[in-house]
């Protein structure tokens, strides 16, 4: 069994996984301890604070309201990104979608001044600036889905007599809903990493972001990883969630992986 | 058994069909008719076989006849003249592609809603009895990938006979199937040509013994000479020379003598 961890391909049961994440993870505290000089906090330390964070009111209440913003965030978004996928089946919209896609490219900070002007007030500054990086993402993902979509899933509605949008809903919204959960959870942690940026922009409102900026100006290193643990936590949380959300919602995708 | 018929109507109609890529052309000037058989005091629909060697054209011949490709030239035409169109002809894939998101049931209630005869009936008895009759009851619940390859085989065919089609293509229904399972699928094939006079099966295949055996006709696709692109070399009456409708086929002499003749025009 030892053999197979350094062999391509090698197959290993989950104990082992676990054990080697374990021992990895120790091994990279280890040389965080003994590495840091000083300027650097040693993991202990981070410890420490880590758990004089999460048990401060202050977090919680920066937490909801990152929280609160990345989910109206996705829920815009992905409503936009389904919008524009399932109907970039259609030539007319493929070309919008394709656009989309392309705006990857674009920066964030580059275009806040315009959104400042095209928006009211820091919330709804914050919020558009979220969906407006998270769609390119998002509709990337979701076009790769369908464009590798198998042909005979598109041949199997025809013969049985589907005309186009009948198989367009059978296809696409119902057999790829979901990848639409998978994109989500993927994507979650595009989201996750702006919010520290767009939080930065309206600060009176809070957020993790607005804390990871102000341990960041005073230089306190300490806080700003134990902040950073917090939000790998959420993440991770995050990413259970949605899932195994997947899998009880759609229970033949657990199926396809075991397969 | 009395091997009487009439050949009537014509049902499926190629004519000069023929389809190319660019400059290769892959088939040309297809004919062929598939005709209404009538038996006397049997209820018997027609298993027509189209046999080619591998990579001669069969899978694209096979497309257009389900419509799903259009020929370069030539059209294909069912009984009524129409020329046909997706959804004219159930199709049974080689892989048995099942939609992966749908439980059995599902799948097979899509097909039957699609069926214009089921309106007003009990869509779930219909299936139920489809089900029971091809051994599935106790799969309806689960999801394609649970299933064994002869099952989702079955499946294939139920929804396409659920949603009511009068002829059904199958794609190499006997590649890569061990003998035992070979037996199941020949009877059950069998077991679907006999539900209903109009019913028409047509298998494309490379497999000429199992594929005779199950025919009354068969057409062999094959290249001429030296021209290029694949077409129908040769139409054999089975009925004619009393080899369809018999389970011992393969013991009757002409039965060895025909696939010997296919394989010389291959």
């Amino acid at each position: 069994m030892l053999k197979q961890i350094f062999l391509p391909f090698g197959k290993i049961n989950r104990q082992l996984f676990i054990a080697l994440a374990i021992i990895q993870s120790i091994l990279a505290l280890v040389f965080w301890h003994f590495a840091s000089n000083g300027l650097v906090p040693k993991p202990l330390k981070v410890a420490e604070a880590f758990f004089t964070l999460i048990t401060s009111k202050s977090l919680l209440d920066n937490v909801i309201i990152s929280f609160i913003l990345t989910i109206k965030a996705m829920a815009i978004s992905i409503l936009i990104t389904l919008f524009f996928s399932y109907l970039s089946v259609i030539p007319f919209f493929k070309t919008i979608a394709q656009f989309i896609v392309k705006c990857r490219y674009l920066t964030l900070t580059g275009l806040i001044f315009i959104f400042t002007l095209l928006t009211h007030d820091g919330s709804q500054l914050k919020l558009s600036l979220l969906i407006f990086g998270i769609v390119p993402f998002f509709v990337t993902s979701f076009l790769a889905v369908i464009i590798t979509t198998d042909n005979q899933q598109f041949e199997i509605c025809k013969t049985l007599g589907y005309n186009n949008w009948e198989t367009l809903y059978e296809v696409i919204v119902v057999g790829k809903a979901d990848q639409v959960l998978e994109i989500i959870r993927q994507n979650f942690a595009i989201t996750w990493l702006m919010i520290t940026l767009v939080e930065g922009l309206s600060m009176s409102e809070g957020g993790v972001g607005t804390m990871l900026i102000k341990y960041n100006k005073y230089n306190d290193i300490t806080n700003v990883l134990a902040l950073q643990l917090v939000i790998f936590v959420i993440g991770l949380v995050f990413d259970l969630i949605l899932g195994n959300l997947k899998f009880w919602l759609f229970p033949h995708s657990k199926l396809q992986i075991h397969k | 058994m009395t091997n009487s018929y009439i050949k009537q109507d014509i049902l499926i109609k190629a004519e000069n069909v023929s389809l190319s890529y660019g400059e290769k052309t892959i088939l040309r000037d297809i004919n062929f008719e598939i005709k209404d058989i009538i038996r006397p005091g049997i209820t018997q629909g027609q298993v027509v076989s189209l046999i080619g060697r591998s990579g001669i054209g069969k899978t694209q011949l096979f497309k257009i006849l389900a419509g799903l490709n259009n020929p370069s030239s030539g059209k294909i035409t069912l009984h009524s003249g129409k020329p046909v169109k997706p959804g004219d002809m159930g199709v049974v894939f080689q892989n048995y592609y099942l939609f992966e998101w749908r439980t059995i049931y599902q799948s097979l209630e899509l097909a039957a809603k699609k069926n214009p005869n089921f309106k007003g009936h009990d869509i779930k008895k219909e299936i139920n009895k489809y089900a029971e009759q091809f051994q599935l009851s106790e799969h309806l619940s689960k999801y394609p990938q649970q299933l064994s390859g002869g099952q989702k085989q079955r499946v294939s065919i139920i929804q396409q006979l659920l949603n009511g089609s009068s002829f059904i293509l199958f794609d190499e229904p006997f590649s890569g199937l061990d003998v035992l399972v070979l037996e199941k699928i020949t009877n059950l094939i069998l077991q679907v040509s006999l539900s209903d006079e109009f019913k028409t099966l047509i298998i494309v295949s490379h497999d000429i013994e199992t594929a005779v055996s199950l025919s009354d006709t068969v057409f062999v696709l094959g290249k001429e000479g030296n021209k290029e692109g694949a077409t129908i070399k040769k139409e054999i009456d089975l009925c004619s020379r009393g080899l369809a409708w018999n389970e011992d086929v393969r013991f009757i002499p002409a039965f060895k003598e025909t696939i010997a003749e296919i394989k010389s025009v291959l």
